[in-house]
């Protein structure tokens, strides 16, 4: 499958903290691709570096085989942004901002944008300064639908938004991305949404990248296993193990290992009464990076 | 297509500003002239002319810090909101060069306040030629010249100072930008900057190269 988005050998700092090295990843067309990692590990470095804002200490980034810091200026007529916090030009109005935007795009979709601003309660003059930042998110989400682009770039979408325009904005965008055949990479801090909206994900630990896999072959091999234990209580062998932890007499890990493996393992330390549990992404997320 | 879209989008930003500072240098401007034509229904041309022959006098003092002022709060009303959450990352994602996006900005800008200026110069003129020698208007015009280039130099420096991506670098540039706009005040004296205007006037045009800096920081992702 071909790759829309290509990024080799990424390395970045911070001054002299490091954020991540030799960092690689593509995103076929067509799919949803998460990003997701706790504060810290670079996920809005990433999208900085995929949006042109930063340019990364060394490795390189393409957008539909072009590098990102070479890019003609019209390629981007097939890429589109959302800025976290849905962030528009403030000073303008929905009309304003359709009209302004509708000169720089030549397939630009100006019935997709009103059919979306047709069911928000503002009038057409209002600037966009004083709305809601639910209703920014749909003025924003109506100027991606309108610019009709290969590529979507959403850097943290849920920030600020309320569970009912969440959801919507999520619904929606899944709908047009799987639609529209449209690639899609996207960061977000709140995980139940990325579950709902993604293909594949990316997670992210300091400097590194833990796992990278469709979300169904993930969720499909990943499991939660609890036992009781003797207070005190260590674990030898953790092979295959994510973030076993001990809290007085119960033990809680994460494999992706088969189960039978799992338990044979435990078995070998005394462990047999094991709960065994499918998690969603969430969990998944926790017990993968750890909850500290 | 997309200059004239981008020119629409500083149009919104700036409309009603530009109409406040237009009245406000017509204002002024007119006020200066009330002056002088009391001075002139008063005492007569003839009291004018010695003034201002004997005493350097040229009437429109009040007129020295206004166009500095106009251009920096132009510049402010212009670029802060580019920098508000960030929304210039919006402007540099359009599918146009960044630095031509960016001149267009200044380009737009630059006209807005030359246009301002030339009126204010335009009622000066057309008063002044009408009860002084073509020396003397001219005297009192090219006295004021140096300020109407303040005025654009402010602009300009204040432009490069809000695109700035760091504040310590915004510091640093704003007292360089100090510096640089003493340089159109340096002499009282009437006239004083007569023959360094051509020189005075590239070197203000040139101050827009700073404004490349400022995105060139800003793509690289410069941040405190």
């Amino acid at each position: 499958m071909e790759n829309v988005i290509e990024c080799r050998n990424l390395t970045h700092y911070y001054g002299k903290r490091l954020i991540y090295e030799d960092l690689s990843f593509d995103v076929p067309r067509g799919r949803i691709l998460g990003l997701l990692g706790k504060n810290g590990t670079g996920k809005t470095t990433t999208i900085n570096i995929l949006s042109g804002f930063l340019q990364p200490r060394s490795g390189e980034c393409l957008i539909l085989g072009e590098k990102i810091g070479e890019m003609n200026p019209l390629t981007r007529r097939k890429i589109s942004l959302l800025i976290e916090g849905h962030v528009q030009y403030q000073f303008m109005t929905i009309e304003q901002i359709e009209r302004f935007y509708a000169s720089f795009y030549p397939s630009w979709n100006k019935a997709a944008y009103y059919e979306l601003m047709s069911r928000l309660q503002v009038a057409p003059h209002q600037r966009i300064n004083r709305m809601s930042c639910g209703q920014r998110s749909q003025v924003a989400l109506g100027l991606i639908l309108a610019q009709n682009a290969e590529v979507l770039v959403l850097d943290d979408f849920s920030l600020g938004l309320d569970p009912g325009y969440r959801r919507l904005f999520v619904d929606y965008m899944r709908e047009y991305a799987k639609a529209e055949n449209k690639t899609v990479f996207l960061t977000s801090h709140i995980i139940q949404d990325m579950e709902r909206l993604i293909d594949d994900c990316i997670i992210m630990d300091y400097g590194k990248i833990l796992v990278q896999q469709p979300i169904s072959e993930l969720l499909g091999k990943f499991r939660r296993y609890s036992a009781q234990v003797k207070e005190g209580f260590e674990l030898k062998n953790t092979e295959g193990i994510y973030n076993p932890s001990v809290i007085r007499t119960s033990l809680e890990l994460f494999s992706m290992k088969p189960e039978e493996e799992v338990k044979a393992q435990l078995a070998c330390e005394g462990i047999s009464d094991l709960t065994v549990e499918r998690v969603g992404l969430e969990d998944a997320f926790i017990g993968l990076t750890g909850k500290y | 297509m997309m200059i004239k879209a981008i020119f629409y989008k500083e149009w919104i930003k700036t409309r009603w500003y530009w109409l406040l500072a237009l009245l406000l240098s017509i204002g002024f401007a007119g006020y200066a002239m009330l002056r002088v034509a009391r001075v002139y229904s008063m005492k007569g041309a003839e009291h004018l002319w010695i003034v201002m022959i004997q005493r350097d006098a040229i009437f429109v003092d009040l007129l020295q810090f206004v166009p500095l002022f106009v251009g920096l709060a132009l510049a402010l009303v212009q670029f802060v909101p580019e920098m508000h959450h960030k929304s210039f990352k919006l402007t540099l994602h359009l599918p146009i060069r960044a630095t031509r996006a960016v001149t267009a900005m200044l380009s737009f800008g630059s006209v807005l306040l030359i246009a301002t200026f030339a009126l204010s110069l335009a009622l000066m003129w057309g008063y002044l030629q009408s009860v002084l020698a073509p020396e003397l208007w001219q005297h009192i015009i090219l006295s004021t010249l140096p300020w109407y280039l303040a005025g654009l130099a402010a602009y300009l420096l204040t432009a490069w100072i809000s695109l700035e991506p760091t504040w310590k670098h915004r510091v640093i540039n704003g007292v360089i930008a100090l510096l640089l706009l003493r340089i159109y005040f340096m002499s009282p004296a009437p006239e004083s900057y007569n023959s360094f205007l051509p020189l005075l006037a590239v070197v203000t045009l040139s101050y827009s190269l700073l404004s490349m800096l400022s995105l060139t920081r800003f793509r690289d992702g410069r941040q405190d």
